[in-house]
């Protein structure tokens, strides 16, 4: 149970009768008239058990947008239900009014609009709802705990959209469909055209030219239906945040970039998050829109505070694709020891695949390097001096192994990573 | 109100947990050993008392902690202990009289102390029954340090003993006492002992005794007169009925031992069987001529309004307080900046004073982007990074090779020469 304000209200006006007849008698009997009042206003509150509870739920929402949880609270009881209602969302689901008056008559239902602004990608839940049930005169009020959950899909806000236009039309140039050919653009044959002027001159075919009076130039079309995989870990390693954002965000953004270009650049993708398990799967060979399953499997990722299985990455790509892919590993250069883990893997990866290893660079390295006042910033710029070179140290190593290297800051690293998609299959490498 | 609140609130997450805990006996062992309906209910009372403290390990252990305390405390109340009061029987200190009190016990005398007037009365009458067929009645020892006696208490108390001895009285109790004692100042400085010579019994045997600081009295019968002054520190009523012992050291546990300090002390205060040693206190004083207090001037009224004001202020709590349902979980992302490590290391090379590494670090830092920005490639030798920037900047080789390859050896060189660096690399962006 519970007492509302209106009762300390009433409980003061008591005090006139205590004042005006200061005796013993006078505290018992308006203590009395208070405890009856109290008792009658909470036995003609609404039975709480005989509240039925129904839950209708959007279920995706993208982190930046707002949604309307809808609860439909039912009163089967004799009684009108006189609630305060509160649904109990997680804070990070940013509820606006989880706390609503509900007027439930007998017998009917009544819905309840909750506004969420999550604050947070993942699985947000509500476990329970609690009801106080007042009386008539609002003075005492029956409470329970009703066990209701609920819960909210955040969709991850892929920011990194913004780039996709520009990367489209870098795309298309490679194509033969755009206006401007590069000689080299791809390495499939297309067609043969009529020379117009302006076109090089050395996709000039002249076997074709010979059997025609006309000048006929060979076009070329970028690669199509090449198998791009993309691993992001989701080990201990991508909980560090860096330009206050975790690791794993910056990943999924430049993973979902990246696989939404590919897929218009005629590409099947497939992703995989991965520590020392599949964390989540998707893929464009299962049915369905693409982004809509990446990002339905990225949203409930968090970083597993353990270490990555590098021996067991092979064998997951392999069972994704056997045939020579492009394979992008979203993984920090600078965890721990690379030399166990990530160089021998990524050797043993860039035998068959196509390698690009991305990477989050930390800005702060950079502004602690260049602060060089007292001791202690010079200290600190020598180990920012070191963690750099370290890095730069197992890129180099990398680049040795034949493997692509990405390596941006975070908001730079979506981007970076599309060039280097485009770049390599410009070049005709996938 | 609060119990039944915390009860309700308590009660929810409990519910699921009751049906549990009969089944926590195997199913299968209950046909075997049928119990009587008592045994079983007992023993699954019990199973759910367990369960519960189980369940709430740590409010258990807080109440079983504080329990303790308070059952310490309430013992260290009840228990004797002593005080810090000026020839108290309880008081070991050097000013207490604990020493007299404890042989006084040891040779059969009920001694019993008090601190105010109706528990000393209460004691001469109890004293006075204990040994009524004896023909001496209880002594009574006053020590009324501050005075707070007044004529009537003074005089009810020498009525009621037959046997009353006054330590170190004021004019005001000797007054009251009226049998002719006066004080008559303090003995002279530099007397250091007294003789008794007089003719009184428990002097004569007791001998000389301690004198410093000591009052003298006149009186009919009078012993231990220092030479010259008038009165004595041993004084007597003609009626043998009172007397005045002009010293509190006589008492004390520090100088008991002196002398005859013992002797007399004993022999005076042992006569009878019974004797009760009353130091008043502030309690005593009568109450009649004490100012009104804030509480007799306000009207009656005033009571019950505090007391109503708090009833609502409780309740204000109450209704505040009461949370809207359980509180809910949120799991928490890790919040580790990445540069931490950087940072870490940093502080290492700082509280160990590498300059050296922290110099070799910054030197291979500036030589591999020089190497980027001169074009020479990452396999590059340092010297040839050193000719090239020098080229480029136009200096000399050996000018950029004594900034590239010093070896600063205090923190303060080595914050100058990472500046140099700085602008080296600056210089050859620049260009």
């Amino acid at each position: 149970m519970a007492i509302s304000g209106r009762f300390v209200l009433l409980a003061l006006v008591g005090l006139v009768p205590v004042t005006l007849f200061p005796d013993w008698g006078t505290v018992l009997l308006v203590c009395l008239i208070l405890c009856s009042v109290l008792l009658l206003d909470l036995s003609l509150a609404a039975n709480l058990r005989k509240v039925t509870l129904d839950r209708a739920l959007p279920g995706n929402v993208t982190l930046t947008s707002s949604t309307e949880a809808v609860l439909t609270i039912g009163n089967t009881g004799s009684r009108p239900l006189r609630a305060f209602v509160r649904d109990a969302w997680q804070p990070s689901a940013g509820a606006q009014n989880p706390r609503q008056r509900m007027d439930v008559p007998a017998s009917e239902r009544r819905r309840m609009k909750v506004l969420l602004k999550p604050a947070r990608r993942g699985d947000l839940t509500s476990p329970h709802v609690t009801l106080r049930a007042f009386g008539p005169l609002r003075l005492a009020a029956r409470q329970r705990t009703l066990p209701c959950p609920g819960s909210v899909r955040v969709l991850p806000p892929f920011h990194s959209r913004r780039h996709l236009p520009s990367k489209l039309r870098k795309l298309r140039e490679l194509d033969g469909k755009a206006a401007v050919q590069i000689r080299g653009a791809g390495t499939e044959f297309d067609s043969l055209r009529d020379y117009v002027r302006g076109d090089d001159v050395r996709s000039i075919d002249w076997r074709a030219t010979a059997r025609r009076t006309a000048v006929v130039v060979r076009t070329w079309r970028p690669e199509r239906d090449r198998r791009v995989v993309i691993m992001l870990d989701t080990s201990r390693t991508a909980a560090a945040r860096i330009d206050d954002e975790p690791r794993l965000d910056t990943g999924i953004e430049a993973a979902l970039l990246l696989a939404v270009l590919a897929e218009r650049g005629g590409d099947r993708v497939d992703f995989f998050a991965f520590d020392r398990r599949t964390r989540g799967r998707a893929g464009s060979s299962s049915k369905g829109n693409l982004l809509g399953q990446l990002v339905q499997a990225m949203a409930p990722l968090d970083p597993e505070l353990i270490e990555l299985d590098w021996g067991q990455v092979p064998g997951q790509i392999r069972q994704i694709s056997v045939h020579r892919s492009l394979v992008v590993l979203l993984t920090p250069l600078d965890s721990g020891v690379p030399e166990e883990g990530l160089l021998p893997m990524a050797a043993q990866l860039a035998q068959q695949h196509v390698v690009v290893v991305a990477s989050v660079r930390d800005p702060m390295l950079g502004a602690m390097q260049k602060e060089r006042t007292t001791a202690a910033q010079v200290f600190r710029a020598a180990a920012a001096e070191r963690a750099l070179l370290e890095r730069e140290a197992v890129a180099i190593q990398l680049r040795h192994l034949g493997v692509e290297v990405v390596d941006a800051e975070p908001h730079q690293l979506p981007p970076a990573l599309a060039d280097a998609y485009i770049r390599l299959k410009a070049a005709g490498r996938l | 109100m609060t119990s039944v609140a915390g009860s309700k609130a308590q009660g929810t997450p409990e519910t699921p947990h009751v049906p549990g805990t009969p089944q926590t006996p195997p199913p299968s062992e209950a046909p075997r050993t049928p119990e009587t309906p008592g045994r079983s209910s007992a023993r699954r009372a019990a199973l759910t008392v367990t369960a519960w403290i189980r369940r709430h390990r740590t409010w258990t252990v807080l109440c079983l902690i504080s329990a303790v305390g308070v059952g310490l405390t309430i013992a260290a109340l009840l228990s004797p202990h002593g005080d810090g009061f000026p020839l108290s029987t309880r008081n070991a200190a050097p000013d207490g009289a604990r020493a007299v009190a404890e042989i006084l016990r040891s040779q059969g005398v009920d001694v019993r102390q008090t601190d105010n007037f109706p528990a000393t009365m209460s004691a001469l009458d109890d004293a006075a029954e204990s040994s009524a067929d004896d023909e001496t009645g209880p002594t009574l020892l006053l020590y009324d340090r501050n005075g707070y006696l007044d004529q009537e208490q003074v005089q009810t108390l020498q009525r009621a003993t037959d046997r009353l001895v006054v330590v170190t009285p004021r004019l005001n109790t000797l007054n009251a006492l009226g049998s002719g004692i006066r004080p008559a100042g303090v003995v002279p400085a530099g007397v250091a002992t007294l003789d008794p010579g007089c003719g009184m019994e428990d002097p004569a045997s007791a001998g000389s005794v301690t004198a410093e600081s000591g009052y003298l009295y006149t009186a009919p019968r009078v012993c231990y007169e220092p030479a010259g002054g008038p009165g004595g520190l041993y004084a007597g009523s003609e009626d043998r009925r009172l007397t005045v012992l002009g010293s509190t050291q006589i008492l004390s546990n520090d100088l008991l031992d002196d002398h005859g300090n013992a002797a007399l002390a004993l022999r005076t205060l042992g006569a009878s069987d019974q004797l009760v040693w009353y130091l008043p206190d502030i309690s005593d004083v009568t109450a009649a001529d004490t100012p009104q207090t804030l509480d007799d001037l306000a009207p009656p009224w005033v009571d019950f309004l505090g007391l109503w004001l708090a009833f609502i202020a409780v309740l204000a709590m109450l209704w505040r307080g009461r949370r809207l349902g359980p509180l809910v979980f949120e799991p928490l992302p890790v919040v580790v900046k990445a540069v931490e490590t950087a940072e870490g290391r940093a502080r290492l090379y700082h509280d160990a004073h590498a300059v050296d590494r922290a110099a070799d670090n910054l030197r291979a830092g500036t030589l591999v982007r020089l190497a980027w920005l001169l074009r020479l490639g990452p396999e590059a030798e340092s010297t040839a990074i050193v000719d090239a920037a020098a080229r480029h900047v136009g200096r000399t080789t050996e000018e950029t090779a004594r900034v590239l390859e010093a070896r600063p050896r205090t923190e303060s060189e080595l914050v100058r020469w990472a500046q140099q660096l700085e602008t080296l690399e600056k210089e050859v962006t620049a260009r």
